[in-house]
């Protein structure tokens, strides 16, 4: 009652004063307000629309630990909390997402993240061919290169749009997209001003290619960014402008798909992360993918090149000092991110085989005389194979091979530090990045058994990855799982790692144990004995158990954080070594 | 100042509305979302319209060509699936959340595991969002347009559950 009367008091000033976006959704709310409790006179359920959502917290209570030469950090205990409500009413759906960071965000989460608000709030109306969005929307075009606007919480990423969005589908052959809004970073949004138009077209059925086994899809899109400079006069425009063209072909068993893209010119960033009026210049990315697949076969090839394609909705990134006293930039935390360029490699689900991860090098950087790059080129190629039940390789319930190579360079060209430039080469490869050979084998023995294996060999150049020593690694596991009975089943997992410098060797065991479907429990420990220093030869010892039934899953865990990259789709975050108790829990409704 | 009161005051009127929200537990979820997404040939497939066979039941399986439980899952069903679909009209639709990242592995995948389902990309992940999953394997069992069970995560042996469930309905 009191916060009512608070509204009310308010309501004159509030109106007023608020801007447009506020206004916005106190009238969506009022209005769901009214359905809400005209729910409760009918017995017609779906009249009335639906309510439906969801919510996660992940918390964690850190420890002082002289092992790991770890301290408690000043607020032990943090969390991270989202509640996602929608509501529909026929052609009308409105949400909004709250997130609470209290007393503090989990270490290492963008420091714009603090205390609790409103997040995202929407509205939108949709029918067979129009879907219009008021208010935050997540988009992608194409495969991303431009814009992917999305939220990814593990990774401290929520990158939505602000604005508005029109969505028109006139038949099932077209589909045209039209935007403006300003991208999401904390609780607030950036200063960029982003269009986007996106036009995807379906030939397939036009074209008669259904009837010839055949397949062609077309794309384009566009995606410009407004953000006034402070140079008098600036070499390049305010407005930054790209463009996508697509295809996607199939016929058969066989696909081709492909894209360029192009960024007009803009300036780019010096050493100390300011606006440079001298280093001026535009970017583009190529991609190639085409593959074969028939019955128990499948190859896919994919290569791609590209040149400085950072692509921000400031140009300028923010800068924070931690609380180690570490300065980082928004970048660090995944801020201001538009496109989407992941690092086209496997994503292993072993530990150790996630200590080196590459991720994309789509940015310019120049270092020093030595470290400077203008962006990637390389490929990957994916081979899948399952030897049929009944032959020698198969037997009584087959064999599944999946071999994976990849192997990422800088551009090749000249590079000259000062005054910053350089002029790179469509074709060929420069200094190496990083490679990944790897081969999993999976197989069924019987009813109790299933056995697995992987050995992976890698290549990561430290020196152009943000700092350290060529690594050269390889590794080795394998795993078991045994069915006590249909519901009960333990998977054991043992990992090595041989690594030629930094932390050098690793090895690393996993036991999981699944008591019935609700309650697994686990404990698993990653070891690196083989540390030159050996008051850094330590244990990161987990265990835990999750609890899961229908929409809920809970999981506690104690133990040692590894510091270092955690990734998530190959976006990657730093996290500080930790150790302490996490809880998580998330559910929908 | 004034700024902050105006904050405040929409944050708690945010926080009425959700409790008032949550109250109505009675009508959440009990359907998928009116969304469509792309089949592997770029078309698009709508979530209800496309999966309201009168007495058929569908099981939405989401995953990703990254997921291992999920390939566990999808291989472990693959050796019923003849069996089950003919026993119970039931369908088995699998929805990969990859993005950009991987999301070129599914059709070589598919095939070179030779699963019979029917295979939807859920692109940007706004089904993924809708439904407010958190991790996957996440299955969803719909009959009428009505969900009728969730089965969150996978461990060896448990598409017995998911059969058993099946059967009763």
């Amino acid at each position: 009652m009191v916060i009512v009367k608070v509204k009310k008091k308010n309501f004159t000033n509030l109106l007023k004063n608020c801007s447009l976006y506020r206004f916005i959704l106190l009238i969506t709310f009022t209005f769901f307000y009214q359905i809400s409790f005209g729910q409760e006179k009918s017995e017609d359920k779906s009249y009335y629309g639906r309510v439906y959502g969801g919510l996660e917290s992940n918390s964690q209570f850190y420890l002082d630990d002289s092992g790991l030469g770890v301290v408690q950090p000043d607020e032990p205990f943090r969390s991270n909390n989202y509640i996602n409500v929608n509501y529909n009413f026929k052609k009308w759906t409105g949400g909004l997402q709250v997130e609470s960071y209290e007393p503090n965000a989990l270490l290492n989460y963008n420091p714009q993240f603090k205390g609790t608000d409103l997040a995202t709030y929407y509205l939108k109306y949709k029918t067979e061919k129009w879907n219009i969005t008021l208010g935050h929307f997540y988009e992608q075009f194409g495969s991303g290169l431009l814009l992917r606007a999305w939220e990814d919480r593990s990774l401290g990423i929520n990158s939505a749009l602000r604005g508005a969005r029109i969505h028109y589908t006139p038949n099932s052959n077209y589909d045209f997209t039209l935007l403006y809004g300003r991208q999401r970073s904390g609780f607030s949004v950036t200063d960029g001003d982003i269009y986007g138009f996106n036009a995807d077209v379906f030939l397939g059925e036009q074209l008669n290619l259904y009837e010839k086994n055949q397949d062609l899809s077309l794309g384009f899109s566009y995606v410009g960014r407004y953000e006034s400079v402070d140079f008098e006069n600036p070499n390049f425009n305010e407005l930054t402008n790209s463009y996508s063209f697509r295809f996607d072909y199939l016929y058969n068993s066989f696909y081709i798909n492909g894209e360029a893209n192009y960024k007009s010119e803009d300036g780019l960033l010096n050493v100390q992360n300011e606006l440079s009026n001298q280093f001026v210049k535009p970017g583009s990315a190529y991609q190639v993918n085409f593959g074969y697949s028939q019955l128990n076969l499948g190859v896919d090839v994919t290569l791609r090149r590209l040149e400085n394609m950072g692509f921000f909705s400031e140009r300028e990134p923010s800068i924070f000092v931690n609380s180690l006293g570490e300065v980082q930039t928004s970048f660090d935390y995944l801020d201001k991110f538009l496109n989407y360029v992941p690092a086209l490699t496997k994503q292993h689900h072993s530990q150790l085989a996630n200590i080196y991860v590459f991720q994309a090098q789509n940015s310019v950087l120049f270092e020093d005389s030595e470290i400077m790059r203008a962006g990637e080129t390389g490929g990957q190629i994916d081979f899948f194979y399952t030897f049929e039940k009944g032959t020698d390789l198969g037997g009584k319930y087959g064999t599944q091979v999946s071999i994976n190579l990849s192997s990422w360079y800088n551009l090749p060209g000249t590079y000259t530090f000062n005054p910053p430039d350089y002029d790179v080469d469509f074709f060929g490869i420069g200094n190496k990045y990083f490679h990944d050979y790897n081969i999993e084998l999976k197989k069924k023995l019987n009813e109790s058994w299933h056995i697995g294996a992987n050995y992976i060999n890698q290549y990561y150049d430290q020196r152009f990855l943000g700092g350290g020593k060529l690594v050269k690694t390889d590794i080795f596991t394998s795993e078991a799982t045994y069915n006590f009975t249909k519901e009960k089943s333990l998977r054991l997992e043992l990992e090595k790692m041989f690594a030629d410098a930094d932390r050098k060797d690793w090895v690393g065991g996993t036991a999981e144990f699944n008591l019935n479907k609700e309650f697994s429990f686990y404990v698993w420990d990653i070891y690196n004995y083989g540390n030159d220093d050996p008051s850094r030869q330590v244990h990161y010892l987990n265990v835990g158990g999750s609890y899961r039934k229908s929409a809920f899953s809970l999981t506690l865990n104690y133990g040692r954080q590894r510091g270092g990259l955690v990734c998530v789709g190959g976006v990657c975050r730093f996290v500080p070594e930790s150790t302490g108790f996490s809880l998580s829990f998330n559910t929908s409704f | 100042m004034f700024v902050m009161n105006e904050n405040k005051i929409i944050m708690k009127t945010s926080l009425v509305l959700l409790i008032l929200f949550l109250s109505f537990s009675a009508i959440s979820q009990d359907k998928l979302p009116n969304i469509s997404i792309k089949d592997l040939k770029n078309r698009n497939v709508n979530l209800v319209s496309d999966f309201s066979e009168k007495g058929k039941t569908y099981v939405f399986s989401f995953w990703a060509t990254w997921c291992m439980p999920c390939l566990r899952e999808l291989e472990a069903i693959k050796e019923h699936y003849d069996e089950w679909s003919e026993e119970l009209n039931m369908e088995l639709v699998a929805i990969s959340i990859d993005d950009s990242r991987t999301e070129k592995r599914i059709r070589p995948l598919v095939n070179g595991r030779n699963w019979p389902y029917t295979i939807l990309h859920d692109k940007n992940q706004k089904l993924k969002r809708a439904l407010s999953i958190v991790n996957i394997p996440y299955t969803v069992v719909v009959k009428n347009n009505k969900i009728e069970y969730i089965f969150n995560g996978y461990s060896q042996g448990e598409e017995e559950e998911l059969y058993q469930s099946l059967k009763k309905l």
